[in-house]
């Protein structure tokens, strides 16, 4: 039995050594292979606590395992799979190190056993990710690349800030549940809810996933938000105002994701909503709501990284990523139009997809809450999410009015890996047990495939399609943008550095101008002192007689020109010696006039 | 079956099954036995109607909100 090594390590380690390998199928083999490593390494971790090491004063535990960071763990690592083999073509090593570094990073944090080692891993994560998005290297992504750094720099720094308060109330940096009363915990809770990019605080997301690579958008949409969430129920689980947070999350996604025109920022506002459930499910907090959490977040992975594959492989092809671009691709594009609708059934919830068996297990613990609203905005927010992906979005993509677009199939290993997730996908709905079994609270309490929760849900679901094509007329695509809460930092923005070049610069330029004067003065003075001197007196002559003596007014203007403009005229003869002869008789003069006085 | 989507004999067949398939899963409902959490849930043919209902709710007030928020694409630049 080997020892087994932090899955963290295989992808981190394993990545850095990619430049060593120079032969192109032997890269791609050796990117496959380190994901398989950490599977067959997450395999042989038994549950408990290790991988402990001191630094400094502090121990830090790097593992600990038990379901639920083993349900995270598992479906990272099988993205982490599926992603690469989508990504295999990508030529440049620097856009491979970037994603294992975040996949590495990320099953750090979900093994963390304390908020040490938490925190580090955290910040490789959200500069790994940074890294991912600069490769698209257009002005939008360096943009948008700039700003997500500075929300997760600060996310950072409270989430520091945080945990640094929490050691010194309480004295333990144990990461288990924390209790929200205790200074630092709300620091803490602000940082997790950054990223998992919970308005109004999640304008980054759908900022910035739209504007990375094709490839690098997949891993993105994976790891930080999920990450988020498995802190926030190891953390905060049961706290009810992220129920709250979450419904209104699911909803606000919904709302915005049917206004958009960019097919990925469509997606990124599905992700807000999905990861509402989530968080929902954080809030109430029983261990049905904590299952459907966990589930629901492993196949969130899984149908959202298809959903991002299947886009970018339709941008890709066709070079095109908007809605108002694009249609008529089913002719084309046949196959990827068949693995998106698995991740388009998959998100909706339809019967024998993985969503239909993780995201109910959620809306029946927040019905067994008795608060209607809140079970009435998920269910709502379920039937969005079919309106805008299930049908606005493959509708505008494949289907309407035909754009004429010269397009075919995705190369191989793009087709391979959607291939991939949406078998895992289905497989997932029809044997859901396979998901159930690795839950955090086995036996899970929740049976989907009922005959009440098949109706209900179909109900839904076609009554929703109805309505689509009822008023089609009104659900058309416009080339807008439409403003989030990251308005008032970009604006904000805007007018701050407004303020700082021109009102302030001018201030300060007000401030210092007499002592430049002054300056310049000097050293106009200095040229030619002599001269300077009796210029000066001719000057004084000239403003208080009117003339300069023995000349009428107006040729004494001339002279009085004449004298400035020949200034310095010939340079007085240097005399070191003279020079300084005169400095200290001025020096001796001034100091007698002190001392008699 | 010709599957062209340009084709309205087919877009027909299709619409045909939608309706179909609705009033086959709303007749279901009244034979299955719910386990209702809520009283409103009781009717049977409950969820059809909110899914309806949500989407109308949903399509006209994105359309709404989107008047007050959505700008131009270069608005930021």
């Amino acid at each position: 039995m080997i020892e087994p090594v932090h899955p963290a390590f295989i992808f981190i380690i394993g990545v850095l050594l990619l430049p060593l390998l120079k032969i192109k199928r032997l890269k791609q083999i050796y990117l496959l292979l380190l994901p398989l490593l950490a599977l067959i390494d997450l395999y042989s971790m038994p549950y408990g606590t290790y991988w402990t090491y001191q630094l400094m004063d502090y121990t830090l535990t790097l593992g600990r395992v038990d379901s639920l960071s083993m349900v995270f763990g598992y479906v990272f690592v099988i993205i982490a799979f599926c992603a690469m083999l989508y990504a295999l073509h990508v030529k440049e090593n620097g856009q491979h190190l970037s994603a294992y570094l975040y996949v590495g990073s990320a099953l750090g944090v979900v093994f963390a056993g304390d908020l040490i080692t938490l925190y580090i891993f955290w910040e490789i994560m959200a500069v790994a990710s940074a890294v991912i998005i600069f490769y698209q290297r257009t002005d939008k992504a360096i943009g948008a690349g700039m700003r997500y750094i500075l929300v997760h720099a600060t996310g950072g720094i409270l989430l520091l800030g945080g945990i640094i308060m929490y050691m010194n109330a309480t004295g333990s940096y144990v990461f288990d549940h924390l209790d929200y009363g205790v200074p630092g915990t709300l620091l803490i809770l602000l940082g997790f809810i950054i990223n998992a990019a919970v308005p109004p605080l999640h304008a980054w997301l759908p900022d910035a996933y739209p504007e990375a690579t094709i490839t690098g958008a997949v891993f993105l949409t994976a790891f930080t938000t999920k990450s988020a969430v498995y802190v926030l129920i190891r953390g905060f689980s049961g706290l009810e105002i992220l129920m709250w947070l979450g419904a209104i999350m699911a909803v606000y996604g919904v709302i915005y994701a049917f206004l958009e025109n960019d097919i990925r920022r469509v997606l990124a506002y599905c992700i807000v909503s999905q990861v509402g459930y989530m968080v929902a499910g954080v809030g109430i907090g029983t261990d049905l709501a904590i299952n459907g959490t966990a589930a629901h977040a492993f196949c969130h992975i899984l149908y959202k990284a298809l959903l991002f594959m299947g886009a970018g492989a339709v941008i890709y092809t066709t070079g095109k990523k908007n809605l108002t671009e694009l249609g008529g691709l089913y002719k084309t594009m046949p196959l990827t139009l068949i693995l998106f609708m698995f991740g388009v059934f998959s998100v909706s919830g339809f019967p024998l997809f993985n969503g239909f068996v993780s995201k109910s297990i959620i809306i029946t613990a927040a019905g067994g809450m008795h608060n209607s609203i809140v079970y009435a905005m998920l269910i709502g927010a379920g039937v969005g999410t079919f309106l805008y992906v299930g049908l606005r979005l493959p509708y505008f993509m494949f289907f309407g009015k035909d754009a004429g677009l010269k397009a075919k199939e995705p190369p191989l290993n793009m087709l391979m890996g959607m291939g991939l997730v949406a078998f895992l996908c289905l497989l997932i709905g029809v044997y859901p047990q396979i998901l159930y079994n690795i839950l955090p609270h086995s036996p899970v309490d929740y049976v989907p495939y009922t005959a009440s929760h098949v109706i209900e849900e179909m109900q839904l679901l076609l009554l929703a399609a109805f309505a689509f094509f009822m008023f089609l007329a009104h659900v058309k695509k416009a080339e807008t943008i439409t403003l989030d809460t990251d308005w008032f930092y970009r604006k904000g923005g805007r007018a701050f550095m407004w303020f700082i070049t021109n009102p302030l610069a001018k201030g300060s330029e007000m401030a210092l101008a007499p002592f430049l004067s002054m300056k310049d003065f000097l050293i106009w003075f200095s040229k030619n002192p002599k001269r300077a001197f009796f210029l000066g007196l001719d000057l004084l002559e000239y403003n208080l007689l009117g003339k300069i003596h023995g000349l009428p007014p107006e040729e004494s203007l001339e002279l009085l020109n004449r004298e400035k403009s020949t200034y310095p005229g010939k340079p007085v003869h240097r005399d070191p010696v003279g020079d300084a002869v005169i400095v200290s008789l001025i020096f001796l003069f001034i100091y007698t006039i002190y001392y008699l006085l | 079956m010709k599957i062209s989507f340009d084709d309205p004999g087919f877009i027909k067949k299709l619409k045909y099954l939608l309706y179909i398939s609705i009033v086959i899963f709303i007749l279901m409902g009244f034979f299955v036995d719910f386990h209702p959490h809520f009283g409103w849930e009781e009717v049977p043919a409950f969820f059809a109607i909110y899914g309806f209902l949500i989407c109308v709710l949903i399509i006209f007030g994105a359309k709404a909100i989107g008047r007050l928020i959505q700008r131009r694409e270069d608005y930021y630049d």
